[in-house]
């Protein structure tokens, strides 16, 4: 089942220029998301990094598997979401394989591991083709704004 | 399956929570009676890493519920007892039929 950019952007809760998710190729609830991302030479973050050497920093790539968490999260154990929720990470393990340019599609593909009312731990692979570019271990959180001061 | 002695369990346990929280073994073990939130400033989030990392070395299901008896090493260590023992994987006690 797919998710067009329209629910992507009711399912997650950041925004331009911070959501980098364009749309949910697969999603098999409870279990596994592979979503869509493609890289525009035209995003805000190249501007930056770097003026002569456009290169998608790879924190950003964390942060798209992180976003692909939060809507296999949502679509699959969130029963109940208050306005004053957000999410958190916790802790990340991560290796970056090989750089993202412009042009490139990343495939973000994300497996749960261990799932509990409010977290989990997921394994994501950040692809572009058929070559992995990043791999991380997420373990993030459903956290009340109120009680983090 | 495998059956584990008490000092078994207490070692591996001891590993992980010192893998999960980045304190040294010898520390965490002398802090074992210490509440991981309050006095060790352990994010709540890392217990679920430290049940996670507990089902896949002992090979068992620790249901959601027992999360909140991760708030020491020693809360963590007799959970993991009670849960292998259910399972009859605990050295020194009666297996379950």
């Amino acid at each position: 089942m797919g998710i067009n950019f329209e629910e992507v952007r009711r399912l997650v809760p950041q925004r331009y220029p911070f959501l980098f998710i364009d749309k949910v190729v697969e999603l098999e609830e409870g279990k596994r998301i592979l979503c869509l991302k493609n890289v525009s030479g035209n995003e805000s973050f190249f501007v930056g990094h770097f003026p002569e050497y456009a290169i998608m920093p790879g924190v950003l790539t964390l942060e798209a598997l992180a976003q692909a968490s939060i809507i296999l999260f949502k679509k699959s154990f969130l029963k109940e979401e208050t306005s004053n929720s957000v999410f958190l990470l916790a802790s990340l393990r991560a290796s970056f394989v090989k750089p993202v340019f412009p042009g490139d599609q990343l495939l973000l593909e994300v497996n749960v591991e261990k799932v509990v009312s409010k977290g989990a731990i997921v394994q994501g692979t950040a692809r572009v083709g058929e070559e992995i570019v990043a791999k991380a271990s997420l373990t993030f959180g459903l956290a009340d704004k109120s009680s983090l001061g | 399956m495998e059956t584990l002695s008490t000092e078994e369990v207490e070692k591996e346990v001891t590993a992980i929570v010192a893998e999960v929280t980045e304190l040294d073994r010898e520390e965490i073990w002398q802090k074992r009676e210490a509440n991981f939130f309050k006095e060790l400033e352990i994010d709540s989030l890392l217990a679920l890493e430290i049940l996670a990392l507990i089902e896949k070395k002992f090979k068992i299901q620790i249901p959601e519920e027992k999360l909140v008896d991760i708030t020491s090493l020693t809360g963590t260590i007799n959970m993991t007892k009670a849960v292998l023992s259910e399972n009859g994987r605990l050295k020194g006690e009666p297996q379950k039929a």
